[in-house]
């Protein structure tokens, strides 16, 4: 995202949300007598499972569906659901890893500059809302390309798409308009 | 009258006669008494009634539902307690009425009806320039605020209206109102009228806006603040300055909020930084802490709100030059070691053969500041002296420590100058953007901390090959599932005895 700036964004990615399905049957008892990392919650009907190596958070329905959470990218939320996939197959259950698919990334970025959320707001509206009783951040929602941006005064922003390309592009529409509000205002003469 | 066309089932006589009841036609056999027949209850033939409803029959005109009815006398409730004018009281009518049959508010809890009523107000209040805070409506409407900013983003969406945000200062003079500071209810030390603590605390908050305190934070806390330190510098007297921010929600009657003192401090520090501009008191500075303590600030904050403008665009200006002399001397570094540096590239092997202790992460910073001493040591003293050490060099401000650096790094480059315009960019960015400009939100001062570690999995690519020696310890060894199996009926047998004997 350089655009021939020499101070290159970082976009950090901190969490990837992914689902997939086993097309078979899940015991949910049984999955929480034998395996160590889960927590059984049968008042909501599922199993959480913990993987140490990718971190990640797993939640189990015993119709197969699988929602991944707690990746910090997309190839590393693959290997922790093929990974879980393989968990459950040494459990004893015929697994079939189908229907990957990535649902949301959350991306963080840091400006170096303070953005000035009232003006942001007059200037992007009707996009762009902020109610600073309600939430500190002024939320921009993109509806194109199906993402939305908190935007910080202290020039943080968070990212929400429904993958990483589209999270690269919003940081890219959105740099120009928070630059114009950055200046720090002028005391009034 | 007689009719002799029927003859009686029950005892075969021809007597049968018509005796109504009342609207109901009956044949009555005039011997034994049974009835024949009966007619229709109604006399009419009922041609009009054959598949009509109920409710569309009886009904007169549509009637409107009854939450609708109270929600309308709820809305002007509100406005009357707010004693609003009349045009924002017809427009908050006229859009809950609208809302009301909306899909979204339609089928809802009562509660969301409620808060449906107090954010039709405060749209109309919003479009009316009419300060108003979400917080007050939640309040009026005992409901949870969070509730009451959901229904106010949809109805945003339902009616279409851009809605202007309310500003602070509006607000704020309609909030000094709730403070009981009046002579009728504090002393007559401590009293002051609402008008004046109004007009002061507006002149902070606007002072505050311009240093990044307001930005994104919740306004109430702000404004309390405000109102504190306009309070006490209004008669800035012994006592009030002894009083602290919760004693004084104590003596105001408001509720004591924990932010509103962190925004004190904030504000506190911002006029402590004006007020070092003053020239009449930079003179004198009091306190040892040049210009002002935070606490003996109050005494000025009417001269410094007074000339706030002046004195924000001095600070500015002072805050420049002093960068523009660190930048200064860096530079002025930077020339005195490239001078050195072509020197020493010349005793190439020498300088080799002597440094060769380990270089140390942050040598490349250390390497400007030690560089002289080392060279002035090893190499033939330069010409040039080595000038004062910068005070931006480290984040912290401390000096770095007098590590011996590699020479070969320095002397041995060929690239000396690509080094040295690296370094100073390293050296730039070392120093976080919070910390150079004078005024940034408090949360911006320091760098942030990355947490998460992205480089342990840069090289996954998805597809690999899945290993099972990490897999097998999340699965329980058959013993270990037996053992749990055992325990658990165990511990559920103990319970049972237990609450057995408890009955008992």
């Amino acid at each position: 995202m350089d655009s021939g700036n020499e101070d290159a964004l970082d976009i950090i990615i901190t969490n990837v949300v992914a689902t997939f399905r086993t097309r078979c049957h899940l015991n949910l008892r049984l999955i929480a007598l034998e395996g160590v990392n889960v927590i059984y919650k049968p008042e909501v009907g599922k199993v959480l499972m913990k993987l140490r190596k990718p971190k990640i958070t797993a939640s189990i329905w015993s119709s197969g569906k699988i929602i991944c959470t707690g990746a910090t990218s997309e190839d590393e939320s693959k290997v922790g659901a093929r990974r879980l996939a393989r968990t459950l197959q040494k459990l004893g259950f015929r697994v079939r890893f189908s229907d990957y698919k990535v649902v949301n990334v959350l991306a963080v970025c840091s400006m170096p500059f303070s953005i000035r959320l009232i003006d942001f707001t007059k200037k992007n509206r009707p996009i762009a809302s902020y109610e600073p009783e309600l939430h500190p951040a002024a939320t921009y929602r993109i509806k194109q390309i199906k993402a939305t941006v908190q935007v910080f005064s202290t020039g943080s922003i968070t990212v929400t798409g429904p993958n990483v390309q589209t999270v690269a592009t919003a940081v890219e529409q959105i740099y120009p308009l928070l630059f114009e509000c950055q200046k720090p205002l002028v005391p009034r003469k | 009258m007689l009719r002799a066309a029927r003859s009686c089932p029950q005892c075969g006589s021809s007597s049968v006669v018509q005796d109504d009841l009342y609207a109901e036609s009956q044949l009555v056999c005039q011997d034994c008494g049974s009835v024949v027949s009966e007619g229709l209850l109604v006399t009419d033939t009922g041609a009009g009634t054959a598949d009509v409803r109920y409710s569309h029959s009886t009904a007169v005109s549509k009637v409107p539902c009854r939450n609708l009815i109270k929600g309308l006398q709820r809305v002007r409730a509100l406005c009357r307690i707010l004693r609003l004018s009349y045009d924002v009281e017809e427009l908050a009518e006229v859009y809950f009425r609208k809302a009301y049959t909306h899909a979204s508010f339609i089928r809802v809890t009562l509660a969301k009806k409620e808060a449906l009523v107090g954010c039709c107000v405060l749209v109309s209040c919003r479009l009316r320039n009419w300060p108003l805070a979400l917080g007050t409506i939640s309040g009026l409407v005992e409901t949870d605020p969070a509730l009451v900013g959901g229904v106010f983003k949809e109805l945003e969406k339902v009616l279409d209206v851009e809605v202007p945000k309310s500003s602070i200062t509006d607000v704020l003079e309609a909030h000094s109102r709730e403070y009981k500071l009046s002579s009728a209810h504090v002393p007559e030390e401590l009293a002051e009228t609402s008008a004046d603590l109004a007009k002061r605390a507006v002149a902070l908050v606007e002072l505050a806006t311009d240093s990044w305190i307001v930005t994104g934070r919740h306004p109430v806390p702000v404004m309390m603040a405000a109102i504190f330190i306009s309070w006490q510098s209004l008669r800035p007297t012994k006592t009030r300055l002894r009083y602290s921010l919760t004693k004084f929600c104590r003596l105001s009657h408001m509720p004591p909020n924990k932010t509103a003192v962190q925004r004190v401090g904030e504000m506190r520090e911002v006029l402590c930084r004006l007020g070092q501009e003053i020239p009449w008191l930079s003179v004198g500075a009091g306190g040892g802490a040049g210009g002002g303590a935070p606490d003996d600030v109050a005494l000025h904050v009417e001269d410094i709100l007074q000339h706030r403008h002046a004195l924000l665009r001095e600070a500015l200006r002072t805050h420049e030059a002093s960068q523009k002399a660190e930048e200064a001397s860096q530079g002025a570094e930077e020339e005195e070691e490239e001078s050195r540096g072509t020197e020493g590239e010349s005793r190439g092997t020498e300088g080799e053969s002597r440094g060769t202790e380990g270089e140390s992460p942050g040598a490349q910073e250390d390497r400007q500041g030690t560089q002289e001493e080392t060279q002035g040591n090893g190499i033939q003293p330069s010409t040039v002296d080595p000038p004062p050490r910068a005070p931006g060099h480290q984040p912290d401000g401390t000096d770095p420590p007098p590590e011996p650096c590699t020479l070969e790094a320095v002397n041995g480059d060929p690239e000396e100058g690509g080094v040295e315009t690296q370094g100073t960019q390293e050296q730039r960015p070392a120093v976080h953007w919070g910390k150079r400009v004078l005024f940034a939100p408090p949360c911006a001062r320091h760098a942030k901390v990355c947490r998460t570690d992205a480089s342990r999995w840069a090289e996954v690519n998805g597809d690999e090959e899945i290993s099972d020696s990490e897999i097998d310890s999340y699965i329980r060894r058959p013993q270990e599932v037996r053992d749990y199996l055992q325990t658990e009926q165990q511990l559920l047998a103990a319970t049972e005895d237990q609450e057995y004997s408890g009955m008992k």
